[in-house]
């Protein structure tokens, strides 16, 4: 049977770490709203660039150079998948979650004969990947810092990924990444980045070609399309850490909630549990002090 | 007099939403005047000046872009830049210090930012004439 003191400091330590998660609980709500409102602000531009090439993107039967980012290389038999982690833990499955379906991703597309390669971008999925798939990292992307450092470490990660598709390094890009739907839930989700994925947007185009006239195009489709193309992976690619970014704080936040709350309950049990000692040694003590008044 | 929904956006937030009476681009080949019921155009931008007008011809607002694409339609205009600067903000000095400074590097990267701060400098001596 533990001693008072020992079931103390028990006590004692829950509540310290119980002030840590409340702490940190507050702390993500408040990055959450400040990620949220970035997000929210990021929106009209990534949704009118999309308008804007899927109207062009009919247009692009087939081609050389940059027009390959939206028809393809042709081939399908190199990968490239970049899994979107943070760099931070204590945010419950939120990173585990990304490195178990990338994982399940990779065997699935290796089991059908591809080659894949990797990109993590975050600590949390770099070290995972170290781990279980060294020889297939080609470069990693951590301490990125979305909310504070904006478009530019978006821009880093497109350059790069652009570099290696014109050298014919992969002919696809998926990312994996947590998808912010609400301030405590989040959804793994996989999108192709490489080449565009416009089936999405097609349902878009047809609205759009029904109700608009025809543009005019200057300098020519070609030349914005060219333009177009570049800065849509790389928005897309901000958008996706932007709602990564909001999810995590989300994912904390909830995290650290659960963890309030469960040590608010052990306190509780362990409090309960303190009186009940407190008073077995009193009552021992009283029949000790009676027994020996009796036998005098 | 009519006037045009005009949007600015970069990626990071919408800069400027409102009516206003006309919108000066900087389409890559050639300035475009905007005005409400402009002919549907989808262009690209260079470098350079983006005025906004009121309905009475006032200059409301000046900004820079360093490039990025411009969407007209006859209610409405949308440009879409990377980044934006408000004009009035731009300090000369400072400027000609980085053009300098790239300058003397030679990288592609460099050269482009050279032009665009370039344009940045035109931008600003023109609209010092624009005012006398």
């Amino acid at each position: 049977m533990p001693s008072l003191k020992d079931i103390k400091t028990q006590i004692n330590s829950v509540g310290s770490t119980k002030k840590i998660t409340s702490a940190m609980k507050m702390v993500a709500a408040s990055k959450l709203r400040r990620s949220q409102e970035k997000a929210e602000a990021a929106r009209p531009y990534s949704s009118r660039l999309e308008e804007m090439l899927s109207s062009l993107a009919s247009s692009a039967a087939s081609g050389e150079g940059i027009i390959k980012l939206l028809t393809g290389t042709g081939n399908d038999q190199n990968y490239i998948v970049v899994p979107v982690s943070a760099d931070r833990g204590l945010c419950g499955g939120f990173n585990s979650s990304i490195n178990r379906e990338t994982f399940k991703l990779v065997k699935s597309l290796e089991g059908n004969g591809k080659k894949v390669q990797l990109m993590p971008v975050g600590k949390k999925s770099r070290d995972f990947f170290n781990r279980v798939m060294k020889n297939q990292i080609i470069e990693s992307f951590v301490d990125l810092n979305v909310s504070s450092t904006g478009y530019e470490s978006a821009l880093n990660i497109s350059n790069k990924l652009q570099e290696l598709y014109f050298e014919s390094k992969f002919d696809k890009c998926i990312l994996v990444f947590n998808k912010f739907k609400s301030a405590i839930s989040q959804e793994v989700t996989q999108q192709q980045l490489i080449p565009l994925d416009v089936s999405n947007s097609e349902k878009e185009e047809e609205k759009e070609n029904s109700s608009n006239a025809i543009y005019d195009y200057e300098p020519d489709e070609e030349t914005i399309l060219k333009d177009l193309l570049p800065k849509n992976v790389s928005i897309q690619i901000f958008k996706v850490l932007l709602e990564s970014d909001a999810g995590e704080q989300g994912a904390r936040m909830a995290a650290m909630d659960n963890a309030t709350r469960n040590a608010g309950e052990m306190i509780d049990s362990l409090t309960l549990k303190y009186n009940r000692t407190r008073q077995a040694f009193i009552t021992k003590e009283l029949i000790e002090i009676i027994s020996g008044a009796e036998s005098i | 007099m009519a006037t045009i929904s005009f949007d600015l956006v970069s990626p990071e937030n919408l800069i400027f939403n409102d009516d206003v009476g006309t919108i000066i681009v900087p389409g890559k080949d050639g300035d475009l005047g905007v005005l409400p019921g402009h002919s549907q155009v989808m262009s690209s931008l260079r470098p350079g000046r983006v005025m906004v007008y009121s309905e009475d011809k006032n200059l409301v607002k000046s900004f820079f872009v360093s490039g990025g694409f411009a969407e007209i339609n006859p209610e409405k205009c949308i440009v879409l830049a990377e980044s934006v600067v408000e004009l009035n903000s731009l300090d000369k000095s400072s400027i000609e210090k980085e053009i300098e400074e790239l300058g003397s590097k030679e990288s592609k990267e460099s050269e482009e930012q050279l032009s665009i701060a370039k344009a940045k400098l035109e931008a600003i001596t023109v609209s010092f004439y624009d005012k006398i």
